[in-house]
């Protein structure tokens, strides 16, 4: 890192701290509850420090911040409970439940319940979906390219096209229920 | 270009992420296959869910109080050039506070001469008829706010923050890249009914931002005022500054600022 530059430890610094919102919407999503959400961003930002050198002064924070907490959520918290959303729609080949889909799609009352659904409802819904399926969506949500999103998520950029569809497609599913 | 070459694209189309030849091929497949027309819809409003109802949790103070202290108190984020250089920084130190104390007063003082908060004003109004007389006000047409965002990257040296991407009251028509005073800005611009309302967002170092007269807006503190027949708001939040304009009355564009701000 250079000291003094863009890149100090005072600027990352501060530059890092506003995205703590940021980083903690997808922290709330990624664990389920506010608590975890905590910790995962306060060790997030702790081996952010830790790796501050690896930082290149230019390239895109959020994305490297976002790639920290969801590495760490990985090695710190998936593995100490059992993630019920494991194996969710979203991780089906989309062939195998699309004659589901595309029957349910046919008919325009999607639209208008898409445009009635509530927050909690799409909450819900998103916690339904798989770890890999949540995040796709929400870096998307947050701006991140596809490219950028893969980087987060270490897999190639094809990988991330079909998860994000995929996902996308499990959603509209699940809030179907809810809207009805 | 198939039904399934268009849906693979769809997203990317949607978010103004496509070369303009393939942009182009996707919006003639729109305009002549009903289906993929009915998806696109169906994708948009996914999209308008998402960005608009799902709730977005922010980080407790408690925390980030934690972090601040837990960045700032790291040894290995202090420069290491300062080490050793305390007593010979003190007095420049002190040149500094004072510059600190009196040149806010300077600045006050000297009025429309300077870049005050009178002169941000001028220019958030100034920006605004430049709008409002420009034949392409807007480079990228909104499809949402998901659109407009990713469409600044590279282009600006800061990503705009926005709790609001338009609605039904006030659609977000798009956004293109200006400037506000010396610095960059981020233009988006929306509408309500047939007025245009004009939002610039830039970095707010360095500004003059008056501490005196705010109004609460929404979650923010704000300066609402009038000049020239336009209502302006203007207000900072973190590092970016915001300046709202419009000839909409003062009541609806609070409305939309308390919006902004989230």
């Amino acid at each position: 890192m250079e000291r003094g530059g863009k890149g100090s430890g005072s600027t990352l610094g501060r530059e890092a701290l506003a995205y703590a919102d940021t980083l903690f919407n997808l922290a709330r999503y990624l664990t389920g509850n506010p608590t975890d959400a905590e910790d995962l961003v306060q060790e997030t930002y702790a081996r952010a420090i830790q790796a501050a050198g690896q930082f290149s002064p230019g390239t895109n924070l959020k994305a490297w911040l976002f790639r920290i907490l969801r590495n760490t959520f990985i090695s710190s918290y998936r593995r100490q409970r059992h993630d019920p959303t494991v194996g969710g729609l979203d991780t089906v080949d989309p062939i195998a439940h699309g004659q589901d889909a595309a029957q349910w799609l046919r008919g325009d009352p999607e639209l208008d319940r898409l445009r009635k659904v509530v927050g909690e409802e799409i909450e819900q819904a998103l916690m339904k979906l798989s770890e890999e399926g949540r995040s796709v969506i929400l870096l998307d949500l947050e701006g991140l390219t596809e490219v950028e999103v893969a980087q987060v998520l270490g897999c190639a950029v094809g990988t991330v096209k079909s998860r994000l569809a995929r996902a996308r497609s499990a959603l509209r599913l699940y809030l179907k229920d809810y809207a009805r | 270009m198939t039904c399934q070459d268009a849906r693979m694209s769809l997203l990317e189309y949607q978010r103004g992420r496509l070369r303009p030849a393939a942009r182009e091929a996707i919006r003639a497949h729109l305009e002549s296959c009903a289906e993929c027309t009915r998806e696109d819809a169906v994708e948009r409003a996914l999209d308008d869910a998402l960005e608009q109802r799902m709730p977005q949790h922010a980080a407790p103070l408690a925390l980030k109080r934690r972090l601040a202290t837990q960045w700032r108190d790291d040894p290995r984020m202090r420069p290491a050039r300062w080490s050793g250089w305390g007593s010979a920084l003190v007095p420049a130190l002190a040149v500094a506070a004072v510059l600190l104390a009196v040149l806010p007063l300077y600045y006050q003082r000297a009025g429309d001469s300077t870049r005050s908060g009178p002169a941000m004003v001028t220019e958030a109004v100034n920006d605004h008829l430049r709008i409002l007389s420009s034949e392409h006000p807007i480079a990228i047409e909104s499809g949402g706010i998901h659109q407009v965002k990713p469409w600044f990257e590279g282009r600006l040296d800061f990503a705009p923050v926005l709790a609001f991407g338009g609605d039904g009251e006030f659609p977000l028509q798009g956004g293109a890249v200006g400037y506000y005073l010396d610095r960059k800005a981020a233009v988006f611009v929306f509408h309500r009914r047939l007025h245009t309302i004009s939002l610039f967002v830039f970095r707010a170092e360095g500004l003059p931002w008056t501490g005196r007269g705010l109004e609460q807006v929404g979650t923010v503190m704000a300066r609402v005022t009038t000049s020239r027949g336009f209502n302006v708001i203007l207000w900072r939040s973190g590092e970016l500054g915001y300046a709202l304009v419009s000839d909409v009355d003062r009541q609806e564009l609070t409305q939309l600022a308390t919006k902004i701000s989230g």
